[in-house]
């Protein structure tokens, strides 16, 4: 059993500790949070042994092979050395970092000392995101073309909640704000598609009325984006409007399309027009329904396996992480694809930024 | 004249408190709000109490340095400001840490005398029989953990108040208020049931509904504020309280229908137990929203007390029909 220990006690650890827990690979020793009462409750609630405030003294006492750090990105580049030098190994919360060359310098210092460092970009392993990845290995879709991503917000929500009544909460000292802290999610979808030299165009608005805080109200909350990468494009949409919430992706190659949605858990090949005239138009709806009956089926077996956790993904991610940290298996996530995803969002950021300047 | 900060006073119940104090003879009042106070509010208290000092101040709680110069000349403060919702560590930091950091704060101005809006779910109520009556010295839970996010931070928050009185060597008074409901509250308690797909599973039957009318809570924090002696601690219930099923067939009557299934207790205690067995095997594929100790402390039918409040002086303002006929009109028209 690897022993584990958590840096940072607010809501997301609640899913580090559940999900290392279901892995069945590692023991949760210790967790830490600057804040006493934080890493109180965090212990209290799910039984932890070790409580500190301290990361250093933390580590020098339990001395972790694994440390999950869930604090906001502007710590993750001290915590992440702190870590490296007292000999563990690193699981990052997303943002992996503030920046791209922040990202650099951890991912430089995880490699000379010879430890793993992983990112929370779970969804990529939501069962819809595992099965493109199989008829991707397969070459199903042929050369990709184009990516379509949604990821929808709900600011009523946990945490657009924490979010909206807090003016001191991290995500606003984000360059990127809001988007900052949810481009992880939608890019690093799309990342593993797009070469380094990526063009960005963005453009980004509040649609929601005043709160009276000028912090809170100085967050956009629709953002809409394009790269392109080589032949490859992507168009972008992050909502907090939107309804019903959406969390989609459509990946359209040269020889089939297919549409994935992250909260229902299906993945479906996009309907073709096969049969001429207006007889052929009746077909595609009940080979659709079809398509979903499958996935459906799919899911009611993940259920009955107790595979089917709200946080599964984040499960299959550690449990491909903790392979890598044993000598069994690759990273799950390349460090060219974490620095690409902040890459990508330093343009966004530059781009929101440009706007901003023009407008002014 | 002392000067009463209220926190949390652009809530539900916050707002009634604020009135409340003025009511019955506070004449100096600061209205603590997170960003604004809700449009109208203050103006009409203004104009209702012309005599009175009322001003209003803008702070952040989880932000210790904000909350000095809020606590500037504060002889008492009522804190009513809590987390209602959210994940669990949000509620615990916007419960408990936010309370540290009033409590610090109003320690170092050197303020007297601290007043708690506590909750019935700090009560250690597993216990108590089926008709027991729950008093006011009745224990509390010694960490809630098991009571679920809002029980746990609501304890934690009690017991720092314990820790800061010994420290600050403030009086301090707590309330604990049953359901606070009325026009712009919530519309069922899970004391009486869940709505879950369109089908409403009815789980407290015919045990009391330990109502308080959001006015009439406010007049008993009002009362406690002003006249209560230090450390006493208060259950605040209304009079002639209806059984859960008494208050959900008047929801039905008078608000909306409802596709009622009654879950009887025997059957709502068997499947918690399947609930939190299945909880543990499937590795918290569905949470554990009902264990058999949260269905014993909050479900067993109980009595309750207000003898302590009415020998302060507090009084009943609206009369439990016409709080639930007030509460029904205004669900009603707001489609809750």
């Amino acid at each position: 059993m690897l022993k584990i220990a958590i840096v940072g006690c607010g809501k997301i650890a609640d899913g580090h500790v559940e999900q290392i827990r279901a892995t069945g690979r590692g023991e949760v020793v210790a967790v830490c949070d600057r804040e006493p009462l934080m890493a109180e409750q965090l212990a209290v609630r799910m039984g932890i042994p070790g409580r500190y405030t301290d990361a250093s003294q933390m580590l020098a006492e339990t001395k972790p092979d694994v440390v999950h750090i869930a604090t906001p990105p502007d710590s993750h580049r001290f915590l992440g050395q702190l870590c490296f030098e007292a000999g563990a190994h690193v699981f990052m919360e997303k943002p992996f970092a503030l920046t791209e060359a922040q990202s650099r310098e951890i991912v430089e210092l995880a490699s000379r000392y010879g430890k793993q460092v992983g990112v929370n970009y779970l969804y990529n392993y939501e069962p819809p995101g595992l099965a493109l990845e199989q008829l991707v290995a397969k070459g199903s879709l042929g050369d990709i073309v184009h990516l379509d991503t949604s990821y929808g917000y709900n600011l009523a929500g946990d945490y657009g909640l924490a979010v909206m009544t807090d003016p001191g909460h991290w995500v606003h000292r984000l360059p990127g704000k809001l988007f900052h802290n949810v481009l992880d999610h939608v890019l690093a979808k799309v990342v593993p598609f797009l070469g380094d030299d990526i063009e960005t165009q963005v453009v980004a608005f509040r649609r929601r009325g005043l709160t009276g805080s000028a912090i809170v109200d100085a967050m956009p909350d629709e953002l809409r984006f394009i790269l392109k990468s080589g032949q490859v494009t992507v168009t972008g949409n992050v909502s907090a409007h939107g309804r019903p919430v959406q969390h989609h992706l459509r990946v359209t190659g040269t020889q089939d399309a297919v549409e994935l949605d992250y909260t229902a858990r299906t993945l479906v090949h996009t309907a073709r027009w096969a049969q001429p005239s207006a007889l052929g138009r009746l077909f595609p709806a009940w080979v659709q329904a079809k398509q979903y009956a499958g996935n459906g089926w799919r899911n009611l077996g993940l259920f009955r396996r107790h595979e089917y956790h709200y946080f599964q993904c984040m499960r299959v991610l550690l449990g491909r992480f903790y392979d890598a940290v044993e000598g069994k298996g690759e990273a799950p996530i390349t460090p060219a694809q974490i620095l690409r995803v902040t890459r990508i969002i330093d343009q966004i950021v530059a781009g929101i930024a440009a706007q901003d300047e023009a407008h002014a | 004249m002392t000067k009463i900060l209220l926190t949390g006073s652009a809530g539900f119940l916050g707002q009634q408190i604020a009135r409340s104090l003025l009511l019955q003879g506070a004449t100096d009042l600061r209205l603590h709000v997170r960003n604004k106070a809700p449009a109208g509010f203050v103006e009409g208290l203004q104009r209702e109490f012309p005599q009175a000092n009322i001003e209003v101040a803008a702070a952040n709680l989880l932000a210790r340095g904000s909350l000095d110069a809020v606590m500037q000349g504060v002889h008492t403060v009522v804190h009513a400001a809590a987390g209602m919702k959210g994940a669990a560590a949000d509620m615990f930091a916007n419960t408990v840490i936010g309370s540290r950091n009033v409590f610090e704060a109003a320690g170092q101005a050197g303020v007297k005398r601290l007043v708690l809006i506590s909750s019935f779910s700090v009560y250690k109520t597993d216990q108590l029989a089926s008709g027991a009556t729950l008093m006011d010295n009745n224990p509390i839970e010694p960490v809630g953990v098991d009571k679920g996010p809002y029980g746990y931070a609501k304890t934690r928050q009690e017991h720092l108040l314990g820790e800061v009185k010994q420290q600050y060597g403030f009086e301090t008074v707590v309330l604990r208020p049953g359901v606070i409901y009325g026009p712009g509250g919530g519309a069922l308690s899970p004391r009486v049931g869940l709505n879950v797909m369109g089908w409403f599973f009815s789980l407290g039957g015919g045990a009391l509904l330990p109502l308080t009318y959001v006015e009439n809570c406010a007049d008993a924090v009002a009362r406690a504020t002003l006249h209560a002696p230090d450390g006493a601690a208060y259950s605040v219930v209304d009079d002639h309280l209806p059984s859960c099923k008494a208050y959900l067939d008047g929801y039905r009557r008078h608000v909306r229908k409802l596709r009622v299934i009654p879950v009887p207790a025997g059957l709502f205690r068997w499947g918690a137990k399947q609930l939190t067995g299945y909880h543990k095997r499937s590795k918290g594929q569905l949470p554990a929203v009902f264990t058999p100790y949260v269905v014993r402390s909050m479900y067993t039918p109980l009595r309750y007390s207000n003898a302590g409040l009415k020998a302060i002086g507090w009084t009943q303002r609206v009369p439990t029909p016409e709080g639930m006929q007030r509460t029904y009109a205004w669900l009603k028209a707001n489609k809750r």
